[in-house]
């Protein structure tokens, strides 16, 4: 027996398509669940030919999407494999995979399509070395990831909710496996009310994994520059609207704009400061407070020259002020004739003329997403603990919704017990059995 | 000069609850046994509570019947009082305990074993057990020596044991008995790493000096399935048990003599079991509470002994009497046995395969407490196991590994050899992952067939078990027929507060119903005529619980799978690339058989699970290629 495992199996953050791939026995059967074709049926379906359709994202919100279908053994892991090839970003190729672990699939474990192809004997020998190396990497990946938020608050969380939930389970254990102990067999604890607490807390730790960032709160990205130099135009030109007001006097933009566009699925929030130099009017000094201020906060500095004109005393000063930080020197109004001098990193646009727009929106998200492997694990492992914690709210809807023996009752806390546990590493029986002992008074 | 050994098929050391189980496997599978005790008068001797099962452990009674074991027969034959525990929480950990007669116990199992054919049962100490080649050489302190091809160890608290009663400490075995003084350093010099555990029995009271009139009377239980589907007769009820408490002063007074207690100074040195706490443990560690529960028991029909369940302590003897006088209606009690603890020698299980033959010496099989386990109903099941594979080993036959989900000897076994135990191992159904399938209703349907293959199930067993199988599918077609939705089953539904089906259904489909079940369908509509009211339970549940015995069935599955791949036993992990150091160390120490038991041990992960996997494809390819 066989389950179905899904992942992305493209590099995330980048590329025009995303491609999330299925392999196990009946994985066609579980993708034809979530993919919409007309006239398609499962027995119809011809191995490695092109199916075009639709995968119903949210209620109602559909997504194009081709599909491809290999049978076994003839495929990459010799099992059935389905691949969806989707719109590039992680946004959606993510919500695809949630689609399909939704529908039954799991989400793999490190290097699992790799070490299934082995063990089918669909590899070679000599590549065993290399696929064992990609198991180690990818669970040390995920073990720093895990690391970084089993610091944080979120996981404190889990682990409380988890914590709980051991000792609901060892006082009900307990009175099983002591039902003399007439006074400790009695269960003092409203079962179903814990339950629902629970099942609270998980609920609001799934709406703050949920917004883990670069998925929701996106790429922080401050726009510098003297006064005047094109800055809200870049700005606008990277939404492709107008939002700021662009006027030719000095100082307009007084205080500093939040604008967010979407780019192959990752969001980037953009902030144009105010004209970054020293006044004496009040209101805009303000400004330039804040602005100094959002430099702080984020992940990205886009530095805007004028490219027809010789870099200022201003200037300078300004690249001072962003010394240290992740910044790509933008070199604004190509549309005129070049004066200043070619620098390290740098890209050449023209916000009037909507030129090389895209090249910089590819720029930024490639500068900050560099780690590209650092992100994947990051990312994944997000998507990893969302997916458990929403596995955990739905045992806990079926726990609270049936009326069940304590046997049965005590069997799916011991799941939900488990599930968290992927989390939190913390899934040893004989945890309980220890709490059992060191809580409860029990014996001949 | 050339010695004249006695020959034997196998043999086994210590006729306790394992060594029974084991002898007679050996013998009933045609194999010519010797069973050595140190006292013919410590057959099959309850030496602590006079009880057979209780939580989990009535599992493992039940199981041990359906692979022909004989402890759940003699169990019934000598039971006082039947009791099911647990019957408001559910199926799965409802489970049988009866209180046996501790002298009948005794004889009725020595006189099973007497009568056993192939099986010799003699009086003696073995100082040693030689390894020569694939023969065994066990020699007794009298300088009698046996050969045989197997030998079972099942020598219980025997090994260097130590009786503890406040500062006395005796060089002595449980109850009187001789220990066995030599045996422990024979199995040093085979290689094998021993242990050291306590445990402890509390005192006997004379029942002529109790005042019940302040206790609770404990009943027992009517119309109750025996432990073994063998057994015909009804099991009555033929005495009561009492339960009383332990009052302030009883904690005053260990409170003020803690310093008498060799299980807090610190005298004692074994591990004890946390489950068994002596109660100056409980008094010292829940200081919070201010009585404790105690359950006075008949110890037999023909004495007037009582046990005094919860009352384990090694407090000096005459603290002992000041205690138990302080005690609420045992103001008066003659004490007639003190409490005692012993200290004993066993070995570190995880030495063993999950067959119970030790991993460095084929033919050496160990079974019960010397494995680090306490209960009688644990190491019966071991007995059986190790008494099977001694079998199979003899006859060159591939051995027998119950798995986690065959039953809770599978689960046993599988936690002591894979995570070895740091305290006297006691099974509970909270170690049972797989506890709804593992029912003790259903234990003859779990094993009665692997019981018939090794040869243990006797044709008036397995003709028993063909024709409960064949009424239970009877009764299952039965539910399969369509019922019309008429008056009678409006009035039916009405009645049981269910709305009333659109359609016609089957029985089957009513009984998925929260408030029917099989009893109610057959008030109402008489299809059973004739059939056992207990295999209508089975069914039941079998029906009422099916969604969820599907998931727990899918959950297995995935489990097989990992344990369906097997590594070679002389899989090189030193020189294994790219498992961690701490995989490799205790990878090479429990020598896992297949990648299922790897991945229980503590401290391997499911990433080096998965490397190995790669490795042992790998291994295999290459040798092959």
């Amino acid at each position: 027996m066989k389950d179905v495992i899904v992942s992305i199996s493209t590099p995330l953050g980048k590329g025009a398509i995303a491609v999330v791939r299925l392999s196990g026995q009946g994985c066609l059967s579980l993708a034809l669940k979530v993919f919409h074709a007309q006239n398609v049926r499962e027995s119809e379906i011809k191995p490695r030919y092109m199916y075009f359709g639709r995968l119903e994202i949210e209620d109602g919100v559909f997504e194009e999407c081709l599909m491809v279908y290999f049978k076994a053994p003839f495929s990459y892991t010799g099992e059935d494999i389905v691949e969806f090839q989707v719109h590039g970003g992680v946004l959606l190729a993510q919500k695809v995979v949630d689609l399909c672990l939704k529908t039954g699939a799991r989400l793999a474990e490190a290097g699992e399509f790799s070490k299934r192809a082995f063990l089918n004997g669909k590899i070679t020998l000599d590549k065993a070395e290399a696929i064992i190396g990609e198991i180690n990497a990818e669970a040390e990946g995920e073990l720093k990831s895990s690391l970084q938020i089993t610091n944080g608050r979120l996981s404190q969380k889990i682990l409380d909710a988890q914590e709980e939930l051991k000792l609901l389970l060892a006082e009900i254990e307990v009175g099983m496996d002591y039902p003399d102990e007439t006074e400790e067999a009695a269960l003092k604890t409203d079962v179903a009310a814990k339950l629902s607490e629970i099942k609270e807390e998980v609920c609001r730790i799934l709406d703050d994994a949920k917004s883990a960032k670069f998925l929701k709160s996106g790429i922080n990205v401050a726009l510098v520059g003297k006064t005047n130099v094109g800055k809200s135009s870049v700005m606008n030109a990277l939404l492709g609207q107008d939002r700021a007001i662009v006027t030719d006097i000095k100082g307009t933009t007084r205080d500093s704009i939040t604008e967010s566009f979407e780019f192959k699925g990752i969001k980037i929030n953009l902030i144009d400061t105010a004209g970054i130099r020293e006044t004496e009017d009040v209101v805009e000094s303000l400004g330039i407070e804040k602005s100094k201020n959002s430099l702080k906060n984020s992940d990205l500095v886009l530095f805007v020259l004028d490219g027809s004109e010789e870099k200022t005393e201003e200037d300078k000063q300004i690249e001072k002020l962003i010394e240290g930080k992740n910044y790509i020197t933008v070199v604004n109004k190509a549309d005129k004739k070049r004066v200043l001098k070619k620098s390290l990193n740098e890209i050449e646009i023209s916000a009037l003329q909507n030129k090389n727009i895209d090249k910089l929106k590819q720029k930024i998200v490639d500068t900050v997403l560099e780690k590209e492997i650092e992100f994947n694990s990051l990312v994944l492992t997000n998507e990893r603990q969302s997916q458990i914690l929403e596995e955990a709210n739905l045992l806990l809807e079926q726990i609270l919704q049936s009326a069940n023996t304590l046997d049965v009752m005590s069997m799916q806390i011991k799941k939900l017990w488990l599930t968290l546990g992927k989390i939190t590493g913390n899934t040893e029986n004989e945890d309980i059995i220890n709490l059992i002992f060191s809580k409860f008074c029990l014996g001949k | 000069m050339e010695r004249n050994y006695e020959q034997f098929d196998a043999i086994v050391i210590g006729a306790g609850h394992a060594g029974c189980e084991a002898a007679l496997a050996l013998s009933r599978t045609g194999n010519k046994t010797l069973l050595l005790t140190i006292s013919l008068d410590a057959i099959a001797f309850l030496a602590c509570n006079p009880s057979i099962g209780g939580t989990a452990k009535g599992q493992l009674v039940a199981e041990v019947d359906a692979l022909g074991g004989e402890m759940g027969r003699v169990a019934d034959k000598t039971a006082l009082q039947i009791r099911m525990l647990n019957r408001g929480k559910g199926p799965a950990v409802q489970s049988l305990r009866v209180q046996a007669d501790k002298n009948q116990y005794h004889s009725q199992m020595k006189k099973v074993l007497e009568s056993e054919k192939n099986l010799f049962v003699r009086q003696g100490e073995v100082v040693s057990v030689e390894v020569e080649g694939t023969d065994k050489i066990v020699t007794t302190q009298l300088g009698l020596q046996y050969r045989a091809n197997a030998v079972i160890f099942a020598t219980g608290v025997y090994l260097k044991s130590e009786i503890i009663i406040g500062q006395n400490r005796e060089y002595n075995g449980p109850n009187g008995f001789k220990n066995s003084s030599h045996l422990s350093e024979s199995l040093e010099k085979l290689g094998i790493k021993l242990l050291r555990f306590k445990t402890g029995t509390p005192v006997r009271l004379h029942a002529r000096s109790v005042d019940y009139r302040q206790m609770e009377v404990q009943l027992g239980d009517e119309d109750i399935m025996p432990f073994s589907t063998m057994t015909e007769e009804k099991v009555e009820n033929k005495a009561v048990c009492y339960l009383t408490y332990t009052t302030p002063k009883t904690h005053e007074i260990i409170r003020k003599n803690l310093d008498k207690a060799p299980a807090i100074s610190g005298e004692i040195k074994g591990i004890g079991p946390r489950y068994c706490p002596s109660i100056e443990t409980k008094v010292v560690r829940f200081a919070d509470k201010e009585r404790h529960q105690l359950f006075l028991e008949p110890e037999a029909i023909d004495t007037q002994e009582l046990y005094l369940q919860g009352f384990s302590t090694s407090m000096p003897a005459e603290l002992q009497k000041e205690m138990v006088h302080s005690v609420i209606g045992l103001e008066n009690a003659e004490i007639m046995r003190d409490a005692y603890a012993i200290e004993y020698d066993c070995i570190e299980p995880t030495q063993l395969k999950p067959t119970l033959e030790l991993k460095t010496i084929d033919g050496l099989f160990f079974a019960g407490q010397i494995n680090g386990t306490s209960g009688y109903e644990e190491a019966a099941a071991q007995g059986i196991v190790a008494g099977i594979n001694a079998s199979l080993y003899i006859k060159g036959q591939p051995q027998m590994v119950l798995k986690r989900n065959d039953g809770y000897i599978g689960v046993l076994i599988d936690d002591i050899v894979t995570k070895g135990t740091n305290e006297p191992y006691r099974m509970m159904t909270s170690r049972a992952e797989y506890r709804l399938l593992l029912r003790q209703d259903n234990a003859d349907m779990r094993l009665t067939e692997i019981g018939r293959k090794v040869g243990l199930v006797d044709d008036l067993r397995w003709q028993k078990f063909l024709s409960k199988k064949e009424k239970m599918a009877e009764i299952e077609k039965i539910l399969m027929q369509k019922v019309v939705v008429d008056e009678k089953l409006k009035k039916f539904f009405g009645e049981n507060g269910e709305p009333i089906p659109k359609e016609n259904q089957r029985f089957y489909d009513l009984m998925k119903r929260t408030n029917i079940d099989i009893f109610k369908i057959e008030n109402a509509y008489n299809l059973f005529a004739g059939f056992d009211k207990q295999l209508l339970e089975i069914v039941n549940i079998k029906i009422k619980y099916e969604g969820y015995l599907k998931q727990q069935q899918e959950d297995i599955d995935k489990m097989l799978a990992n344990e369906s791949v097997a590594i070679p036993e002389n899989f090189d992990y030193s020189s294994a690339q790219g498992l961690r150091e701490e995989a490799k160390e205790k990878l090479a120490q429990i020598k896992p058989l297949n990648l299922g038991q790897a991945s229980r041990i503590s401290g391997v992960s499911p990433a080096d699970v998965s490397v190995l996997s790669i490795l042992v494809k790998k291994g295999k390819n290459e040798k092959f290629s």
